[in-house]
């Protein structure tokens, strides 16, 4: 009994180890004052200086949020028409439509990546920020529809009808019965779509124009064109303390 | 003329194939308490839905108060609905699920404080304005769902088998109530169930329905006593026995096996194939055959349940082999028969309701949908 209780134990603290280690580690270096990657010298916060200082991490930033809000927005309200109606009207070919939202997640990003730049060379549509959104959005949007409809099976129609008889019209009923009752699936599926268009790297990589940076790219650029460097590091740090943030207030969101 | 709260004319509704009410008419009083009663699929639901406006009939009339709205969409018609799942809504607090009907009527937030306060009371809740809906016990959301069908002054207030999901201590509790606070508000009920028990406690008045169709509407009494057809006599009350027979008219009934009994005249039966209904009460037993009583027959004494109140009997009989009946126990010296004693079982003419042969009555059927 004790030595189960132990082996499970230890079994813990590995997998949070896998998990975490290699994280953690970077965090610490970006503090690392040598630009050695093994050891560790002294303290310092001259990396996040002149991480600061980079005017073009900060275009960046500010590209991969505004980009990963419109993606929010447009794949939440796709994704939330369609799951909707998939649990309310119960059509027929409904397991067609969740087998098909679900290979978009399924494939490999560099092969999505691939898709949509032929797609677009194809069509003839020049890269911008709009094939890159376009680009996010037709994969977010059935991430959207999954998480939301996860959340509506076993919402109950009654509910409706009972705001019906009360006397709300349709309009009525959707705003104050409806979309209130679907919120905590409208909010899981946006921080996740949001998480998801922010971090992404390889579709970006290849929708984008040329010298329109979102973060992670701008990172990619960096890596490729100076090595490794400690202010990657940093940036790195930066990348993810952002997206724990918003994992972060998700959680505490859906705690509420 | 008497106004009608709620007149339903010759609606039928199909889904599909199915025909799940079948050109059904009724007539509720004002104030009345009513039920629809009936197994499962019999159409109960969905009658209950069209008065609501939740369904569309495919023809016929639905008035209220002597209006028609058979086209008035359900957020027009002044109604009240209790579903079946109570569908309380869950972000909201008991005091915004109450003021619910109000706000979407435009009634003055001081005046909706003074009714929610009001109401809150009636249902025995008072000071629970602020609970959250997961905070209630099932009995106490019961009568939040109750509080805000009814503060809205509807025209009727109709109940889906509300009850269902209670425990039964609870749910008794909760019959009593239902009829209290109907008569309180003095407000029209219309009540569907499957559970003749509640429908037979709190109705004015009950239409049993089957396969779409009403089978017999009248007050609990009369439903009882004088059912309409085989199936009204089987799906009400513990239990019923059924002989099988001819009418032969002058009332005498002739079993198969050739005996006469005397049951009350009804010319319509003539020479048809009917069944004489008695309730398991209705019948004497003794051991001896008793004088003065014209339908007698001998058997023999299958199975003794003890009831407390009263004496179980399962007899067996030339005429029909498990003949079931109930022995008020009203001394503690009567005669308690044990199996494999003779008896003779006999009733009176009245205790007999002749009835037209049904081939099968089913008791329940399967749902249309849910």
């Amino acid at each position: 009994m004790k030595l189960t209780d132990l082996f499970l134990k230890v079994y813990f603290y590995i997998m949070l180890a896998l998990v975490y280690f290699p994280i953690a580690i970077l965090i610490l270096f970006s503090f690392n004052e040598s630009r050695s990657k093994l050891a560790f010298t002294g303290f310092t916060i001259e990396n996040y200086i002149s991480l600061i200082n980079d005017r073009a991490v900060w275009v960046s930033f500010y590209n991969s949020i505004w980009i990963a809000i419109v993606v929010v927005i447009i794949s939440i309200f796709l994704g939330l028409m369609l799951a909707y109606a998939i649990v309310r009207y119960n059509p027929k070919g409904k397991d067609i439509i969740d087998t098909l939202m679900l290979i978009p997640i399924i494939i490999p990003e560099i092969i999505e990546a691939l898709t949509l730049l032929v797609f677009f060379l194809i069509l003839g549509i020049p890269l911008s920020p709009a094939t890159i959104i376009i680009g996010h959005a037709a994969f977010d949007i059935p991430l959207a529809y999954i998480i939301i409809k996860a959340r509506l099976v076993g919402y109950d129609p009654q509910y409706e009808e009972a705001a019906r008889t009360l006397g709300a019209d349709e309009i009525q009923t959707l705003f104050r019965v409806t979309l209130p009752m679907l919120m905590p699936g409208i909010l899981a599926a946006a921080f996740m779509t949001f998480v998801w268009s922010y971090d992404d790297f390889i579709k970006t990589f290849f929708t984008k124009p040329i010298g329109f940076n979102t973060l992670p790219v701008y990172l990619w650029t960096k890596l490729s064109r100076r090595g490794f460097s400690l202010d990657v590091n940093a940036l790195c740090t930066f990348i993810i303390v952002i997206s724990i943030l918003f994992t972060y207030i998700r959680m505490k969101i859906i705690q509420e | 003329m008497t106004r009608y709260a709620v007149e339903i004319e010759n609606v039928t509704k199909r889904f599909g194939k199915v025909v799940a009410v079948n050109n059904v008419t009724l007539r509720i009083k004002e104030n009345e308490f009513f039920s629809l009663l009936g197994p499962s699929g019999c159409g109960k639901t969905t009658t209950l839905r069209i008065i609501a406006g939740l369904e569309t009939p495919d023809t016929g009339v639905v008035r209220l108060r002597g209006v028609d709205v058979t086209n008035v969409p359900t957020h027009k018609r002044n109604i009240g609905m209790v579903f079946q799942h109570l569908a309380l809504f869950p972000h909201m607090n008991v005091y915004d699920n109450i003021a619910f009907g109000l706000r979407m009527r435009h009634v003055p937030e001081n005046e909706i404080k003074e009714r929610v306060k009001r109401i809150l009371e009636i249902v025995r809740l008072p000071g629970f304005e602020s609970r959250r809906i997961n905070q209630l016990s099932g009995g106490q959301q019961q009568r939040v769902a109750l509080a805000r069908a009814l503060v809205i002054e509807p025209d009727v207030l109709l109940l889906d088998e509300p009850l269902g999901a209670l425990d039964l201590k609870i749910r008794q509790h909760m019959m009593v109530e239902l009829k209290r606070i109907q008569r309180e508000v003095g407000t029209t009920f219309i009540y569907v169930t499957h559970d003749q028990n509640e429908a037979m406690v709190m109705s004015d008045r009950l239409a049993v329905m089957r396969n779409g169709v009403i089978q017999q509407v009248a007050p609990p009494h009369e439903i009882y006593m004088k059912p309409a057809n085989m199936f009204v006599a089987s799906f009400i009350g513990e239990a019923i026995n059924f002989f099988e027979g001819v009418y032969k008219g002058n009332g005498e009934f002739e079993t198969k096996e050739g005996v006469i009994f005397k049951v009350a005249d009804d010319p319509q039966l003539i020479n048809k194939k009917t069944v004489i209904a008695i309730r398991p009460e209705r019948f004497q037993i003794s051991d001896k055959p008793p004088e003065g009583i014209p339908n007698t027959i001998k058997g023999t004494i299958e199975i003794t349940v003890f009831k407390g109140s009263s004496i179980e009997y399962r007899v067996k009989t030339p005429i029909n082999d498990n003949v079931i009946v109930f022995v008020p126990n009203i001394s503690p010296t009567m005669k308690i028969f044990n199996p494999g004693d003779t008896v003779y079982i006999s009733w009176s003419v009245e205790a007999g309701v002749l009835l037209p042969y049904e081939e099968k009555i089913e008791l329940e059927t399967i749902p249309v949908r849910r």
